[in-house]
C-alpha cells in the first residue's frame, strides 16, 4: 500500500545551510520520530534504528537510507528501505530548496510503500499514523532549523 | 430382530461420530504430541514479487532453543523440484517449498526455523534477516498475459496453460441465430475457505529406518505422497502418512505438501526428531490456498427466436496465483459442466491460465466448475433480460429435460439423472414465488431495490482422472478408485476401514449404514475406521476426501468389501450349520448378530464364526482355508481415457444438482444487500442419510452466501493481501446466515450402485443465486452485476454510475433469420 505525502515550509536560513543540515545524517536522523540510533556507513549511506509500532505490533526497525540525489543547494532526496516484524517499508523522500526572502522555502514530498502483514493487520491505521509521524519530522526539522546553527561537522542541533 | 435389506440406507441415522466430536474427544493432528518433538516457524516474504538477495540465519541460530534453520538453497541441494502436472511452458517451472532466488507472493516461505518451543521458533523467525530487491508485481491475470513482468523466467511466459475447447458448430449457430448478445467482461472473484482447523503437519525423517513419517490433516494424502516421494528422492513406500479427524478442508488442504516437505527436511537436519508445524490463521489466509479467480471476456451468445441458447463462445482467463501446483487440473475440470444444466450443443471456449503474484490457488469447494456455472447463470439472466423473458421461463426453455437423461453433453460427459424443471417448481413453491413477485412490484413503486434470483448449478462428483491427460497427454493418471476392507474381528465385531479423510461428512455413519444393510444388522454394531494410513488402511492412488465422491467411490468400496465378507460368512455358516448357503439369512438374534438356517431353526453368531477362523482354526476343513473374514475390495470407476485431441469423454460419474432462489433487497440508504428469503432445493439421487445431506446443503449454502457477499481476497496494487484477518475477510457465521428453506427431490443415479450422487461441494449455488437476485434488483437502474462478489461498497459505486453500466458492457443484435 502506498502512502503519499508532501508539503512545504519556510525557515530563516540560507539554502546552503538547510541543505547541509538535511544531508548530514547525524543532524537529520535524530529528528526521525522514535529515533534510537544511527550508524553512518559513508557520506551517502546510513542506517537508522527507530521504534515502530501499530497497536500491538511493536518492534525496532532498521531503516537503511541512501542519499540518492544531492544537488547542493537545490535538492536532496533519500531512498530507504526498512523492515520490522509484520512488514517492510520502501520510501522515497525529497526536499527541494529555493530562496525565499531572507530564508529558504523547503518543499518536501515522497512516497512510502508498505509491504507485508502489517498492511492487512493495520492497513487502515497506517496512513494516518504515517502522516502523524511525518508531521513530527517536519515539525522537528522546522524547530531545528530555527535554532542557531552549530557549524561543527556532524554535530546534532 | 430381523432386519430387512436396504433398511438403513435412507434413514436419518444419528451420526456415529457426533458424540465424539461434539464432546471434544476428536483426535486432530495438533493433538498429537511426540517425544522430543520440535516446532517449526516459517519466515515469510512481505513482498509479492522480489529477488531474494540474501538470507542470514546467524542471529536466529544463536537464540537458545533454536535447533536449526533451513533456507531455499539447502532445499535445492537436497531435493528435486516438485512435479509439474502441466506440459511446457508451465511444466518448466521449478517449484520448491522454500523460495530460492525469488519470492512470488506475499507470505511465501523463505526460510524455516526449528526450535524446542513454538514461541522460540517464532522469535527465531523474526531474527532471520532477508534482503530483498523488489520487482514489478503482477496482480491481474490479464496484465500477467502481457508478460511485461515474468514470475517464472524458466517458463518464459506467465501463460502457463492454454487450450481451446470447441464442440459442435458455433459459427453455423451464430449464422442461424435470431439474436446475438455480447458481454464484454464478467469476473469471478478470489475467495477461500476458512476451516476451523488450519493446516497441521508433523514430519519425522527417522534415521533408524530411513523412513519418513507424517501425521497431518492433508485431505488428499495419496496425491501428496506422489509429489513428496519424487521431491524428497525417496521410494514412495518409505513414506507413511496418517490422518485422523480433520476440522474442515473444503479442498484447500490438498495442497499442503510443500509444508510437509519442509517438515521432513527440517526433521532430517534436526537428527530425526519429529517436527510439528501448526499454521496460524493469518498464515492460512495469505498462503495456504485460495480458490481460482476467473475472468470471462468477449462472450457471444447465439439464441433462436424463442430465447433458446444455441451457442456460446468466450475467452476464459484463469488466475492460479504464483505456482500452478495442483492447478493445471482446473483448466479442464470446469469442462465437466460445459453446458451447465442447459441444452446448447455448440460452444467454443478459449481457456488460458496465468500465474500472478498472489497466493497459489487450490481446489476450493466447487472447484473450477463453480466459476463456469456462475458464468452460465449470468449469461442466462442477461439474455433473459435483453429478450424480455422472465428468468424462470428462460430457464425452462433452456434446461435439459428429464426425459433426456442420461444426457450426453457436447464434450462427451454423461449426466446421469436430474429433473431441473421439477426442482424449479418446488423451489418456487417453497419461497412463494408469485407472492414475492407482487411484493417486488410494490417495493419498486416505493423506490426500493428488491430482486429475486434463481441459481441452478451442478455438483459433478467422482472424477475421471483421465481428464488430466487433456491438460497434459503425458500425465499418468486416469479413472478413479477407492479401497475398503470389512472384517470380523476375533470376537466377531464388524470392523470397516476406508482410506478416506472425512472432515465432517459423516463417513463413519454412512459406511455403517451400507454395511448394516448388507449384513442385516444395525449400524451401531459396526465400527468404522476412517482416516488415511499408507501402512494400516486400505487405499489407492486416489484415496482422500475431495470432489464430491465418497457416496459413490467410498461407499461402493465399502459395499463391495461387505459383500465379500458376507459371501465368506455364508460359506462358513453353511459348514457350521450343515446346510446350504441358500438356506441362510442374516440378522440379529439373542446372542447378537448371527447367521440363521431357515430350515433347521439353528443359528451361529458372529463370535463363533470369527473364533473358528482366528483361534480355533484346526476345525476348518481344507476347502474353507481361503476364508479369512478379512475382505478387501477395490472399487474402480468404469471410465475410459478421454480423447485428448478432441477434449472429449466422460469426465465424471454423477451430477447432483442444486436449485436455489433468493430474495435480496439493497438498502437505498446504505446499499447493504440483505437476504429476505432463501430456498435451497437439492437433488443428490438416492439420499443415504437425510440429516447429513441436509447439513451439507446448509454448509454449502452458508459457504456460498459468504462468498457472494462477505468473503473476498483483496490485494492492493503491489500485492499486499488486504483481507488476511477475520476483520476484513469476514467468514459467514450463524449471525449473518439467513433462515434457509430446504427441499429435495430424488432422481436416482444409474451410475452408482445405490443411486446416490456425491453432493458435498454444492456447486456454489448461492453465488449464482445472489448475483442473479442483485441483478434483478438493479436491471432498472442500468447497473450490470459484473462480479461474483458484491457488497455495499461495490453496489454504491455501481449505483453512483462509476462502474458496471449495463449498456456499456452488454450489446444485443437482432438478426433477420435466413430465408427458409
Amino acid at each position: 500500500m502506498a502512502i503519499k505525502f508532501g508539503g512545504e515550509f519556510e525557515v530563516g536560513r540560507q539554502p546552503e545551510e538547510v541543505y547541509d543540515f538535511l544531508t548530514d545524517p547525524n543532524k537529520f536522523a535524530p529528528l526521525l520520530p522514535e529515533f534510537r540510533g544511527v550508524t553512518v556507513q559513508d557520506a551517502e549511506h546510513f542506517t537508522v534504528k527507530v521504534n515502530v509500532g501499530v497497536s500491538y505490533i511493536k518492534g525496532v526497525a532498521d531503516v537503511k537510507l541512501q542519499l540518492a540525489e544531492a544537488l547542493r543547494p537545490q535538492r536532496a532526496q533519500y531512498k530507504g528501505q526498512g523492515s520490522v516484524a509484520g512488514g517492510n517499508v520502501s520510501m522515497v523522500a525529497g526536499f527541494d530548496l529555493a530562496p525565499a526572502g531572507n530564508g529558504t522555502k523547503v518543499a518536501w514530498q515522497g512516497e512510502a510503500q508498505v509491504f507485508g502483514r502489517l498492511t492487512s493487520v493495520a492497513g487502515g491505521l497506517l496512513e494516518p499514523l504515517g502522516k502523524k509521524q511525518l508531521q513530527k519530522l517536519i515539525d522537528g526539522l522546522q524547530a531545528a532549523l530555527s535554532k542557531p546553527m552549530d557549524t561543527t561537522p556532524g554535530a546534532a542541533s | 430382530m430381523s432386519v430387512d435389506s436396504k433398511n438403513w440406507v435412507g434413514k436419518p441415522v444419528p451420526r456415529k461420530e457426533e458424540d465424539r466430536l461434539l464432546r471434544g474427544r476428536g483426535k486432530f493432528a495438533d493433538d498429537i504430541k511426540l517425544r522430543e518433538m520440535l516446532y517449526l516457524c516459517f519466515v515469510r516474504s512481505p513482498y509479492a514479487h522480489a529477488k531474494v538477495v540474501s538470507v542470514d540465519t546467524a542471529e536466529a541460530e544463536k537464540i537458545p532453543g533454536v535447533v536449526c534453520t533451513l533456507c531455499g538453497s539447502e532445499v535445492v541441494s537436497a531435493t528435486q523440484p516438485f512435479i509439474e502436472i502441466a506440459p511446457e511452458p508451465g511444466g518448466k517451472i521449478r517449484d520448491f517449498p522454500l523460495a530460492v532466488s525469488k519470492v512470488r507472493y506475499q507470505g511465501e516461505p523463505v526460510a524455516a526455523v526449528v526450535a524446542v518451543d513454538p514461541r522460540i521458533a517464532e522469535d527465531g523467525a523474526e531474527a532471520v534477516q532477508v534482503e530483498y530487491e523488489p520487482l514489478d508485481p503482477v496482480i491481474d491475470a490479464e496484465q500477467a498475459l502481457t508478460d511485461a513482468s515474468l514470475l517464472h523466467e524458466e517458463a518464459g511466459t506467465n501463460r502457463v496453460w492454454s487450450g481451446t475447447f470447441e464442440y459442435g458448430d458455433a459459427e453455423q449457430a451464430f449464422a442461424d441465430a435470431e439474436y446475438v448478445i455480447e458481454i464484454d467482461r464478467l469476473h469471478f472473484h478470489r475467495f477461500s475457505s476458512t476451516p476451523l482447523e488450519n493446516n497441521v503437519v508433523i514430519g519425522q525423517w527417522d534415521p533408524k529406518d530411513e523412513r519418513i513419517y507424517y501425521w497431518c490433516n492433508n485431505s488428499f494424502p495419496s496425491f501428496a505422497i506422489q509429489f513428496l516421494a519424487a521431491h524428497l528422492n525417496v521410494h514412495i513406500d518409505r513414506i507413511r502418512v496418517q490422518t485422523a479427524d480433520i476440522g474442515g478442508s473444503f479442498g484447500i488442504k490438498i495442497t499442503s505438501y510443500p509444508q510437509m516437505a519442509v517438515c521432513a527436511l527440517a526433521s532430517k537436519k534436526s537428527g530425526g526428531r519429529p517436527v510439528k508445524w501448526v499454521e496460524t490463521r493469518s498464515e492460512h489466509m495469505i498462503s495456504s490456498a485460495h480458490g481460482n479467480e476467473r475472468t470471462f471476456r468477449n462472450t457471444r451468445v447465439a439464441l433462436d427466436k424463442n430465447g433458446v441458447i444455441t451457442a456460446i463462445t468466450s475467452r476464459h482467463i484463469d488466475d492460479c496465483g504464483a505456482y500452478p501446483r495442483y492447478e493445471p487440473l482446473g483448466c479442464v475440470i470446469w469442462s465437466q459442466v460445459v453446458p451447465g444444466v442447459y441444452r446448447f450443443k455448440n460452444a467454443r471456449i478459449e481457456f488460458e491460465q496465468a500465474v500472478t503474484n498472489k497466493c497459489p490457488v487450490g481446489p476450493n469447494r466447487g472447484y473450477s466448475r463453480m466459476q463456469h456455472l456462475w458464468f452460465l447463470e449470468r449469461v442466462v439472466d442477461i439474455c433473459a433480460h435483453k429478450l424480455g423473458i422472465p428468468a424462470d421461463e428462460m430457464r425452462l426453455r433452456n434446461y435439459i429435460r428429464r426425459e433426456e437423461f442420461p444426457y450426453t453433453t457436447p464434450n462427451g460427459c454423461v449426466y446421469d439423472s436430474g429433473d431441473y424443471p421439477r426442482m424449479l417448481e418446488l423451489a418456487k413453491k417453497l419461497i412463494g414465488w408469485e407472492a414475492w413477485r407482487l411484493k417486488q412490484a410494490e417495493a419498486r413503486k416505493q423506490g426500493r431495490m428488491l430482486g429475486i434470483g434463481i441459481g441452478t448449478t451442478l455438483d459433478s462428483g467422482t472424477n475421471n482422472f483421465g481428464q488430466s491427460q487433456i491438460v497434459n497427454p503425458g500425465a499418468p493418471f486416469s479413472g478413479n478408485s477407492q479401497g475398503a476392507s470389512c472384517k470380523l474381528d476375533i470376537y466377531g465385531e464388524v470392523v470397516v476401514a476406508v482410506g478416506s479423510c472425512p472432515q465432517g461428512q459423516g463417513h463413519e455413519t454412512t459406511a455403517a449404514q451400507v454395511v448394516a444393510d448388507v449384513l442385516g444388522i444395525t449400524p451401531d454394531l459396526i465400527t468404522v475406521r476412517t482416516g488415511f494410513d499408507t501402512e494400516r488402511n486400505v487405499h489407492t492412488g486416489f484415496s482422500g476426501t475431495y470432489a464430491s465422491q465418497f457416496a459413490v467411490s467410498g461407499l461402493s468400496a465399502v459395499h463391495g468389501a461387505a459383500q465379500k465378507l458376507k459371501a465368506e460368512m455364508k460359506r462358513l455358516a453353511a459348514f457350521v450349520l450343515e446346510t446350504s448357503e441358500d438356506d441362510l439369512e442374516f440378522g440379529v438374534g439373542g446372542q447378537g448378530p448371527e447367521v440363521r438356517s431357515r430350515s433347521k431353526g439353528k443359528s451361529v453368531n458372529y463370535w463363533t464364526l470369527a473364533n473358528i477362523v482366528n483361534v480355533n482354526s484346526a476345525v476348518l476343513p481344507t476347502e474353507l482355508h481361503d476364508v479369512t473374514l478379512n475382505c478387501r475390495y477395490i472399487w474402480r470407476a468404469p471410465f475410459k481415457v478421454p480423447d485428448t485431441k478432441k477434449k472429449y469423454g466422460n469426465l465424471t460419474m454423477t451430477y447432483a444438482s442444486q436449485l436455489h432462489i433468493a430474495v435480496v433487497e439493497i438498502d437505498v440508504g446504505t446499499y447493504v444487500p440483505r437476504i429476505l428469503d432463501y430456498v435451497a432445493v437439492d437433488d443428490c439421487g438416492t439420499v443415504i442419510n437425510p440429516p447429513i445431506v441436509e447439513g451439507q446443503v446448509y454448509g454449502a449454502t452458508a459457504h456460498g452466501i459468504g462468498a457472494a457477499l462477505l468473503e473476498n481476497c483483496v490485494y492492493d496494487s503491489v500485492g499486499n493481501m488486504l483481507t488476511s484477518t477475520f476483520s476484513d475477510y469476514i467468514p459467514i457465521t450463524a449471525m449473518n446466515m439467513p433462515k434457509v428453506k430446504y427441499g429435495h427431490i430424488e432422481t436416482p443415479s444409474p451410475h452408482s450402485y445405490s443411486g446416490a450422487k456425491g453432493m458435498g461441494e454444492g456447486g456454489a449455488a448461492p453465488v449464482h443465486t445472489i448475483s442473479a437476485a442483485l441483478q434483478d434488483a438493479l436491471f432498472d437502474t442500468g447497473v450490470f452485476i459484473q462480479d461474483s462478489f458484491n457488497n455495499a461498497d461495490s453496489l454504491f459505486r455501481a449505483l453512483k454510475g462509476e462502474i458496471n453500466r449495463l449498456d456499456d458492457l452488454v450489446k444485443m443484435e437482432r438478426r433477420v433469420p435466413p430465408a427458409a
